[in-house]
């Protein structure tokens, strides 16, 4: 579902992501692991189109980026780590707007909006203001309009960032589920937990370059062994030194 | 199949009518300030036109040639105004807007953003010229009982007319955005910010206007109009507006112009979305890298900052909030344009000659020195309402570590006041100063204005910081933060205490006058009333600067309670 073949971006001298080739294949949950400053969120933001790598290629449902973006974005569903919502729309107002962006008609709209907010539990919200949402609630109807328009792939930064535990198992949930119908995901986070519970590979970046991939238990071989958490390898694979953040350390 | 481009106008049209649904606090008094405001604005700008067109009138051929050509100048003034204001506006919609994010995202082809995105910059940098030029052309159509194919044609010619010098702003909006480095995308406005004001001076010195009040120039009447039409060219789309209206007025039709501004616009829209095409996904994708900071080895702040008098907490409150506004483009390009309004105010007080009017330039310049205060007054206004009063609100999402930290709020917003105090003091006290120089004005007048800048500076910028510390937006942009309720609160209390004092401080300085000519004793009366002003002035003043802060303390101590 989404492919990168050598992909580079630089800003003048400093190359943010340096090479990096990648696939996700339909119905994979796939965890893009990094510390910060990695390249992950560059990444993510070259797939959904927002940023112009410098070298490479990018194909969505087997649709170059570069020339048919139209068709490639059709076919993917975005959800950045600091979302963009019209603070003075209701959401369902942003739910419909989004879906007409995707070329839906009214009826499929109206189907799929009502769908999603039950799904993600934002029924009773559907005539509110954004901006009187809280930031969980927020995170969830990006989410809506992600899938709203049934796409084959998704690509997530952060899903995890600022949601309740219920929050949390919820997105778990809709992401497998999903996964389960088909739809490939590239997963950027920092939560190791989530990465080992949830993905069915890794991928882990380091100063712009992939440096280990395979699913949890070939990534989790790469370390001493002694340890059933991802942690410890992700430690020795990015160097754990204190200047490295992790946000989250199981 | 994606929607067309109107469809991506949606999202602005429902949140306007979600706004206008969910009335927020303030809106009413707002709503009746900005109208009353905008209807005297449009009753003189419609009696103004309606009186010079009624007037020209007169003067058959010499009328009919003098409203042609200012019709040409009315228009190239807007043209330059809105190619500026078309890079300006392009710059934020098509490359700083949050909800591009969204929209790059989504499978929409370029041109369909490109057509959206132009629509709402025309709208953008335009209306404000539209709005000026509606009560113009209606008081000129009226002087000149015009048909109603005069409206229709003044309609089909402003359109154009606005769409052309935006899409020039917007192909060099274009050009800069691919050319220039993009960590530097913001700074293109400081640029154009300077070039407007350079802009500005120039034009208005072609005009000349001191030329008008010498009697002895008039006999060379063809240097004069030679001058005046100079910068008048018909090259330039300001020149085919003019004739096109000019025809139209005169019941006649010039449809080559009125076709050269239509096919000019139409063909720049293609050209410029054709453009757009091949270069706007890498111009955007640039301008989202993270701007370079400026000021990082701006040692001399620093060095600055510690030789004043401050406790350690004042001194890094002062440097933040200097080093945020000096990174902050956008924030102080703004003051230049004010610099270059401020600089041609000042030459026109330097080249008016009242002296060619003997019996009255004693008496007009006292008056002057009147007015003089009274628009300085206005002028720190203004930058209090911009400047000073989003002081607070400028803290953001940040507010917190002021909030959390064992800094006593009080210090805090001292530190605002005296921060916003220094700049305001300086820039109108030399812009009254200068002015009353250049007008020769008598020297006690010029004490009484210096010293009722000091009055004003306390009460307003203590004003504003008060009121910027009750009605806070920490969300909001500070530019916004003038038009919010607290704003226009401020500029209603501000222009108030401004009529206010000029009256306590020009009353006894203008009896004072008088007797000083006359070589009259004062009567008891105005013995006793003339400090009487003065003291209540000075009393005002104290009692505003020190009444506001004591509130904006008050409402910073009492925020989340």
């Amino acid at each position: 579902m989404i492919a990168i073949e050598n992909l580079v971006k630089r800003y003048g001298p400093f190359t943010a992501v340096d090479g990096v080739s990648l696939e996700v294949p339909s119905g994979e949950i796939h965890g893009f692991l990094g510390p910060n400053g990695a390249g992950k969120t560059t990444t993510l933001r070259m797939i959904a189109g927002l940023l112009k790598p410098t070298s490479g290629r990018i194909l969505v449902n087997g649709h170059d980026l570069a020339q048919e973006p139209e068709a490639a974005k059709m076919s993917l569903g975005f959800i950045p780590d600091r979302p963009f919502i019209y603070d003075k729309l209701t959401g369902g107002e942003f739910l419909r707007f989004h879906g007409g962006l995707y070329g839906l008609g009214e009826p499929v709209i109206a189907e799929r909006v009502r769908e999603m907010l039950e799904l993600f539990e934002l029924t009773r919200w559907e005539n509110e203001l954004v901006e009187s949402f809280s930031h969980g609630m927020k995170q969830r109807l990006v989410m809506c309009a992600a899938f709203l328009h049934r796409p084959r792939a998704v690509v997530v930064d952060e899903p995890m960032v600022g949601l309740d535990p219920r929050g949390a198992r919820l997105i778990k949930d809709v992401f497998r589920r999903m996964s389960e119908r088909g739809v490939g995901i590239l997963m950027s986070t920092h939560t190791l937990e989530v990465a080992q519970e949830m993905c069915d590979r890794i991928s882990i970046i380091l100063k712009g370059k992939i440096i280990a991939r395979g699913t949890v238990a070939e990534i989790r071989a790469m370390g001493d062994g002694h340890d059933d958490h991802l942690t410890s390898v992700f430690l020795k694979l990015t160097g754990g030194s204190g200047l490295q953040e992790i946000d989250e350390i199981v | 199949m994606t929607r067309t481009f109107p469809y991506l106008l949606l999202p602005h049209l429902w949140s306007s009518r979600n706004r206008a649904r969910r009335r927020e606090r303030g809106d009413l008094p707002r709503g009746v300030m900005f109208g009353g405001v905008g209807l005297v604005v449009f009753a003189a700008l419609f009696q103004g036109s309606f009186w010079l067109a009624g007037h020209l009138q007169d003067y058959e051929e010499l009328g009919d040639y003098l409203l042609r050509i200012g019709l040409s100048w009315l228009f190239l003034t807007f043209l330059s105004f809105l190619a500026f204001s078309g890079v300006v506006t392009a710059l934020s919609t098509f490359f700083l807007a949050d909800d591009l994010r969204l929209l790059v995202a989504s499978p929409i082809a370029t041109r369909r953003l490109f057509h959206a995105r132009f629509f709402r910059t025309v709208v953008q940098a335009s209306w404000m010229v539209v709005i000026f030029l509606v009560p113009v052309l209606l008081g000129v159509g009226w002087a000149r009982c015009a048909g109603p194919l005069f409206y229709l044609t003044a309609i089909g010619t402003v359109v154009p007319f606005s769409i052309i010098p935006v899409a020039a702003g917007t192909a060099v909006t274009l050009l800069l955005v691919n050319t220039f480095p993009a960590r530097r995308a913001r700074d293109i406005l400081m640029l154009m910010g300077l070039l407007f004001a350079a802009s500005l001076v120039i034009v208005l010195r072609f005009i000349r206007p001191e030329q008008l009040l010498r009697v002895e120039s008039l006999p060379d009447l063809t240097d004069f109009f030679a001058t005046l039409q100079s910068p008048v060219t018909p090259i330039l789309p300001s020149f085919w507006a003019g004739e096109t209206i000019f025809a139209s007025l005169a019941g006649g039709h010039d449809l080559m112009h009125a076709a050269a501004l239509w096919t000019t616009a139409m063909a720049s829209i293609v050209v410029v979305g054709a453009a757009s095409e091949r270069w706007y996904f890498s111009g955007y994708s640039r301008s989202q890298e993270a701007p370079k900071a400026r000021f990082t080895h701006f040692r001399a702040l620093d060095v600055i900052a510690s030789a004043l008098p401050l406790s350690t907490v004042r001194r890094q409150l002062l440097v933040k909030d200097l080093k945020i506004f000096l990174r902050d483009v956008s924030q102080w390009s703004q003051l230049l344009l004010l610099l270059a309004l401020v600089l041609l105010y000042l030459y026109n007080f330097s080249v008016l000659d009242l002296q060619r009017i003997p019996y009255m330039s004693g008496y007009l310049k006292n008056v002057y020195a009147l007015l003089n205060l009274a628009m300085a007054g206005f002028v720190m206004a203004t930058v209090a309402v911009r400047f000073v009063f989003p002081a607070v609100s400028s803290e953001g999402a940040a507010f917190w570590i002021i909030r959390t930290s064992p800094l006593p709020l009080r210090d805090f917003l001292w530190s605002k006041f005296w921060t916003g105090l220094v700049p305001v003091l300086a820039l109108t006290e030399v812009l009254t100063i200068a002015a009353n120089q250049f007008l020769g004005v008598d020297p006690l007048l010029k004490v009484m204005a210096a010293a009722a800048i000091v009055l004003m500076s306390f009460a307003l910028v203590g004003l504003a910081v008060g009121l910027g510390a009750r009605y806070p937006r920490f969300g909001a942009d500070p530019s916004q933060a003038a038009g919010s309720y607290g704003g226009v609160a401020f500029m209603m209390q501000a222009v108030l205490f401004i009529i206010v004092i000029i009256v306590l401080v020009g009353w006894p300085s203008s009896v004072y006058l008088l007797h000083h000519v006359r070589h009259a004793p004062f009567t008891i009366a105005q013995q006793l009333l003339m400090p009487a002003s003065l003291a209540l002035a000075i009393g005002l003043s104290l009692f505003v600067w020190l009444s506001s802060m004591r509130s904006g303390v008050r409402a910073l101590e009492g925020m989340g309670a």
